[in-house]
């Protein structure tokens, strides 16, 4: 009996894997073809983690978002509204996301996924819907170039707003090298594609100016950093951590003081979290600079804040911003191609590519290159985290 | 022989030894906490016949008990009382808290269905499991928190210790490992030396003969979840002073609990504590020795090979079928 009761308790849970894996990968929905209405509200799903142990990043672009519209929308003539589609951290629930946001025919443009792996997951589908899809934060590199001779892992359908990590990867790397003088790397990646791809960048850099790299690898679920820790030598100078999880760097980082081990820790734009990876001495790499250290940027900020009295944002939320008034954009011109009625999903699609922003978040202007669809001459910046857990922007990586 | 050959070499083998005996320090820590959570999941098979799901889940109330007691004494950098003290008192109010909620499931997700086909109080189980996490995530929200240990005391807790060499255990760790062992022994006097331990055992080898000899089953039943979830309440606490505290951290760690209890033999008290410690060493050795990527794959492969070769585990015993 004993064995029969774990045996159908072992089935029972590999039965509700089973049928999860079977949900996300079902057929295409029916589609409708209408547009959306220039006359109405228009809609525009914002797909990112909203739940989980990421979910503080999709909160921060879903505000950041609906202000935006907020503030965007009258400009441009019409009325517009963010809502937030749940992917988790997990590539197969952002494409059951997708099919449910393409079966409906009003949404003719889509905010993210947030991931580098839901973007890739989604893109196709995306695609063959007609519906572009513009990410405010999935960096990995082949979702738009070819890395190692395959094809991108996105489709011409998506289009992203911050540069990819083979700008963060390099400029982080040049950074270990030449600024901290770095002899010998530790390199953890999350096992998915944007850590991996992130660390592989990293690693292949150091090796070839000769820093000595030891790669070890974890999981978005991993609590207990142990054992990695004890196979980090007292000599490393830096523990390279492309995550997306910012509380498991704070934990990997206090494990490794405990163990009275030096190394800095230095995270990427997924560890960028001040409420939880607060590790004094630490580094954090992100695709976009403090915005309320200028006059121009503490505008925005200001208008944040008074939307969401007593929340603090992190740095993944003005992009998402400058992603909605790209969608927005592209929706208001496609509007103008059809006398203002309606604003369909090809129109919008081919109109992406030539959106020009003259008044983006951080300053300056925003285009797509012509070659791929990413940001022309996009950037990183690197910050250090304070004795006091505060995040002080050292500067632009590589200028 | 080159003696600077010699040198290095014995440094070398140092530095092994260190990096051996330092993996057992952390396969005991994490061992301690793992061996928690199996008791309550073999208590209540033990007595049930039931695979409590919802344990894992009881386990991260627990944890999120701890960090609301830290908060209301201040928080860990500026406690209103000595921080010695709210570490004390966030192990209690765990162990309280998670023994009422342990209660309130036995009572209303098992019980009414304690004489129903076996299918059905598994998925009751899976259901409430899946309840009170997400019920945490939408009252507290899905951030990770810490009890942000590293700043309490100073960094006390992980700077001081034992150093011997270039081995440090630190107090963090002592505390983990020192408390769990301690509740263990309570637990396992409790169970062979007391009379409800004695009607625990009783109930737990034939239900129908113990109620008949005057064993109050119910009320063993209660005791035995008040037990159990008290046991992960603490052991929420243990685990959060070295990590995270988030709604759906119990998954993870239900099942390390529960692949635990079936290695140690579920159903049997000391093979949880072995099965506890046994994990806790795999996973630990694994991720020193063999790479750190594929420790849940090793680790869950032996859970399928011990239900192949030896589905009562190291120190269970298989049943004999009446016929």
């Amino acid at each position: 009996m004993k064995k029969s009761v774990v045996t159908l308790g072992i089935a029972v849970g590999a039965a509700l894997a089973a049928v999860a894996g079977a949900s996300a990968n079902s057929s295409a929905p029916a589609r409708q073809t209408s547009g959306a209405s220039c006359a109405k509200t228009i809609t525009i799903p914002l797909l990112s983690v909203l739940t989980g142990p990421a979910a503080f990043l999709g909160n921060d672009q879903l505000s950041w978002a609906k202000l935006a519209a907020k503030q965007e929308g009258p400009k441009l003539g019409h009325t517009f509204n963010i809502v937030g589609v749940d992917t988790q951290l997990d590539p197969a629930i952002a494409a059951t996301a997708a099919q449910k946001v393409i079966a409906n025919g009003s949404y003719v443009v889509v905010i993210g996924p947030a991931t580098s792996g839901g973007s890739a997951a989604t893109s196709k589908a995306f695609f063959d819907a007609k519906v572009a899809h513009i990410s405010p934060s999935a960096t990995n590199a082949a979702l738009t170039k070819s890395v190692g001779g395959k094809a991108p892992t996105a489709t011409a359908a998506f289009y992203r707003v911050v540069a990819d990590d083979s700008v963060q990867g390099t400029r982080d790397a040049q950074y270990i090298a030449g600024t901290l003088k770095a002899k010998k790397v530790a390199i953890i990646d999350a096992q998915e594609p944007y850590s991996v791809g992130l660390a592989d960048i990293v690693g292949t850099y150091l090796k070839a100016n000769g820093v000595t790299v030891q790669r070890e690898s974890v999981t978005n679920n991993t609590t207990d950093f142990s054992a990695i820790v004890n196979k980090i030598s007292k000599d490393t100078d830096v523990v390279f951590t492309p995550w997306q999880v910012a509380s498991n760097a704070q934990v990997l980082g206090v494990t490794l003081r405990e163990a009275g081990k030096a190394a800095v820790v230095f995270g990427t734009d997924g560890t960028d979290d001040p409420s939880s990876f607060k590790l004094a001495g630490s580094f954090v790499s992100n695709f976009g600079p403090d915005i309320s250290a200028d006059a121009a940027g503490k505008v925005y900020v200001d208008a944040w804040n008074k939307d969401n009295p007593g929340k603090t944002f992190s740095a993944f939320g003005p992009p998402a911003y400058l992603a909605a008034q790209v969608a927005m954009q592209a929706i208001t011109k496609a509007c103008k191609t059809n006398q203002n009625t309606y604003a369909t999903r090809a129109s919008v699609f081919s109109l992406v590519r030539n959106v020009k922003v003259a008044n983006p978040i951080y300053g300056g202007a925003f285009r797509f290159s012509t070659k791929t669809h990413d940001p022309l001459n996009g950037s990183f910046w690197l910050f250090q985290i304070g004795s006091d857990g505060k995040y002080k922007q050292i500067g632009k990586l590589g200028s | 022989m080159v003696p600077g050959c010699s040198a290095a070499r014995d440094h070398t083998f140092l530095l092994l030894v260190d990096q051996f005996i330092q993996t057992i320090v952390d396969s005991v820590t994490l061992g301690s906490v793992y061996a928690l959570i199996a008791l309550g999941y073999s208590m209540v098979y033990g007595i049930l016949k039931l695979l409590p799901f919802a344990h894992g889940d009881v386990f991260m109330v627990g944890s999120f008990i701890g960090l609301g007691v830290l908060k209301a004494f201040g928080g860990a950098a500026n406690p209103t009382i000595s921080i010695w003290l709210v570490l004390v008192l966030m192990a209690l109010a765990a162990m309280a808290g998670c023994a009422v909620l342990g209660v309130a499931v036995e009572r209303f997700a098992y019980r009414p269905l304690r004489n129903a086909p076996r299918i059905a109080p598994l998925i009751s189980a899976l259901g409430t499991s899946f309840f009170i996490a997400y019920s945490m995530q939408l009252l507290f929200g899905a951030n990770h928190r810490t009890y942000d240990t590293f700043t309490m005391a100073g960094g006390k807790l992980f700077l001081s210790g034992i150093t011997w060499g270039p081995l440090h255990v630190s107090l963090v760790r002592i505390i983990v490992v020192v408390v769990a062992v301690v509740m263990m022994v309570v637990l396992w006097l409790l169970v062979s030396r007391t009379r409800m331990g004695k009607a625990m055992r009783a109930t737990s080898f034939d239900r129908e003969a113990a109620m008949m000899m005057g064993v109050d089953v119910d009320k063993v039943i209660v005791f035995t979840f008040v037990l159990g979830s008290a046991l992960a309440g603490i052991g929420g606490v243990l685990f959060s002073l070295r990590t995270d505290v988030y709604s759906q951290m119990g998954f993870l760690a239900g099942l390390s609990g529960f692949t635990a209890a079936v290695i140690g033999g579920i159903g049997s008290v000391p093979g949880a504590m072995l099965g506890g410690y046994l994990l806790g060493l795999v996973e630990t050795v694994t991720q020193t020795y063999i790479s750190t990527g594929w420790s849940n794959l090793f680790i869950f492969s032996i859970l399928v090979a011990f239900m192949l070769i030896r589905p009562s585990g190291i120190l269970g015993k298989a049943e004999i079928k009446k016929v």
